[in-house]
């Protein structure tokens, strides 16, 4: 790895991390501290009349807003997951894809390292600032939680299901590893990241309503993190080692492909 | 001498598109060796295939001896590079993109970045996104030479430079090389080959038409005239050796030669005709090549439009 070629890509994405984060962590802190009153009567009857395919798709179960360790798992994480498959999928994108756009691969594929030195750069710069957020955001949940909630929140299953949710943005940002040496454009990258969240949440979503639909849930990254296996203290080991695989290999894919990639400027 | 730079048989197609194809010639250490030809000739493909950026379809190209590696890597530390058209992080400042150059290398003396920076009056205080053209070409060169490589590469180096600065460039390239730098540069300004080059290699459509000492380039001593005789219509008893005047579209009266003779012989030619207007000039690479390669027969070789 390239230490220079670190230092300089941390400086770089600093700003945009410290502004995903914030806002990550204001949707975190507004659904969070919303579980004393999604607990009120009127709240169940109301979500009583929700249609059944509605409540299972977006987990609108009895036991999550019962209990806060559920609705933390399955109300807020994939929201936050949304959120942070988009940010890795993009950040991961324009770290390699920026190089094409601006014309700077004339600059950086020619000096003294190898293009693969590079690359590793990169992405420990993406697997810093992805733990960073997620531990920000389990310290964050348990501040929150014992705010709201004192003393029911079980931080060993969280730590489970944080680390699902790391896993599975660490997939996205594989797979848009492996996309980014194909692209030339940062607003692709930042595209291909926004269809990523989006289409892993609804993908999701829709796989829930019938049973015909189910095995889209196998194209998501939101079944392998198995937040109510974590939530219940049985994490999804398999389906988190999947998750993990799919960013060795895509990001694998990517050091290949960025091997191989012409600039022709 | 050993050799800076070697390619052999050196082909590269984008698909079915030539970039170039057999390109054999070797610039050896300490030369400073001037790369012409016209636009879409092929100058940049060889150069980015020498920096590693694209790879050859067929044959090799050799820095130092060694064959450019796949995804680049520690060959470099001996080589710097300017590109034609220079691009960086628009967020970043002129000081932080030279410190973040610097970091690839080991060793950099700071004394030598402060002056190449004073040499080229260039303000690395600000962001490089306020730079004009002319500053991102200075930024471009401190970035290249800032590390003193054996070898420096140059893509058009002068593009956006004004007047004072191409001299202060070219200056400071006759010293580096003195000093031992070997110095291989693209260009389409045939001054520029004049005022520095030891050898020159010409390429045109991919290929390499001509490999020589600068002495003996052709057209060298190549003068472009345009003129016209009170009375219009073509001037008449000139040299035959100089070929027929060739009309110049849009402009009646007005007639064009290319002319190889010495300065003496043309003024001499000049002053026994009764001109209402004169104009002698150094001719571009493209009115070069198409005068020295496109005409058919000799006869027609002044003859450039």
């Amino acid at each position: 790895m390239s230490v220079n070629v670190f230092r300089q890509e941390f400086r770089l994405n600093r700003r945009g991390f410290l502004i995903w984060t914030a806002m990550i962590m204001a949707v975190l802190v507004l659904y969070l501290s919303f579980f004393p009153y999604i607990q009120s009567p009127e709240y169940s009857e109301l979500l009583e009349g929700f249609p059944a395919a509605l409540k299972d798709a977006f987990n609108i179960h009895q036991i999550v807003f019962e209990e806060i360790n559920y609705y933390h798992a399955l109300q807020v994480l994939p929201y936050l997951l949304l959120l942070t498959s988009i940010y890795a999928a993009m950040l991961a994108g324009r770290l390699i894809s920026r190089e094409a756009d601006l014309n700077t691969a004339e600059f950086l594929f020619t000096r003294p390292v190898t293009r693969n030195r590079i690359l590793a750069a990169k992405v420990t710069v993406f697997l810093l600032m992805m733990v960073l957020l997620w531990m920000l955001l389990y310290m964050a949940a348990l501040v929150l939680a014992a705010a709201v909630d004192p003393g029911a929140f079980n931080t060993t299953r969280q730590l489970w299901v944080h680390l699902a949710g790391l896993l599975a943005t660490l997939a996205a940002g594989g797979i848009a590893f492996a996309a980014a040496p194909l692209i030339n454009q940062v607003s692709a990258a930042t595209t291909l990241g926004v269809a990523l969240g989006f289409g892993f949440f609804l993908v999701d979503a829709l796989s829930k309503t019938t049973e015909k639909l189910h095995f889209l849930r196998y194209f998501t990254v939101y079944y392998y993190a198995g937040f109510e296996d974590a939530a219940a203290g049985k994490p999804f080991y398999p389906g988190m080692l999947f998750l993990l695989l799919v960013f060795l290999l895509g990001t694998a894919l990517g050091f290949l492909l960025l091997h191989r990639k012409e600039y022709t400027g | 001498m050993p050799e800076a730079i070697a390619l052999v048989n050196l082909t590269k197609y984008y698909g079915k598109n030539r970039g170039v194809e057999n390109l054999n010639f070797a610039v050896e250490e300490g030369e400073i060796f001037g790369f012409i030809g016209p636009n879409g000739a092929g100058k940049t493909t060889t150069i980015r295939t020498l920096m590693g950026l694209i790879r050859p379809t067929a044959g090799e190209a050799r820095i130092f001896g060694s064959t450019i590696p796949p995804g680049g890597g520690p060959l470099y530390h001996q080589v710097g590079y300017l590109p034609a058209e220079v691009n960086y992080y628009p967020e970043m400042s002129g000081q932080e993109l030279i410190d973040y150059a610097a970091g690839f290398y080991p060793r950099v003396d700071r004394r030598w970045i402060r002056k190449l920076v004073e040499i080229l009056q260039f303000d690395p205080s600000r962001r490089i996104r306020t730079y004009s053209t002319g500053n991102r070409k200075k930024l471009g060169i401190i970035q290249a030479l800032l590390h003193r490589p054996r070898l420096v590469v140059l893509d058009e180096p002068t593009s956006g430079l004004d007047p004072l600065m191409r001299q202060n460039f070219f200056n400071l390239l006759q010293e580096l090389n003195v000093l031992g730098m070997t110095i291989f540069f693209s260009t389409h300004v045939l001054e520029e080959i004049e005022r520095i080059c030891h050898r020159v290699g010409l390429i045109k459509e991919g290929r390499l038409i001509h490999l020589s000492p600068l002495e003996e380039l052709p057209g060298r001593r190549m003068k472009l005239i345009t003129l016209e005789v009170s009375g219009g219509g073509p001037p008449r008893g000139l040299p035959e050796s100089w070929g027929q005047p060739v009309p110049v579209e849009g402009r009646p009266g007005r007639y064009r030669l290319a002319v190889q003779a010495p300065p003496g012989e043309i003024v001499r030619e000049m002053a026994r005709l009764d001109l209402e207007y004169i104009q002698i000039s150094d001719p571009s690479i493209e009115e070069l090549f198409l005068a020295m390669y496109d005409a058919p027969e000799k006869g027609e070789a002044a003859n450039v439009r």
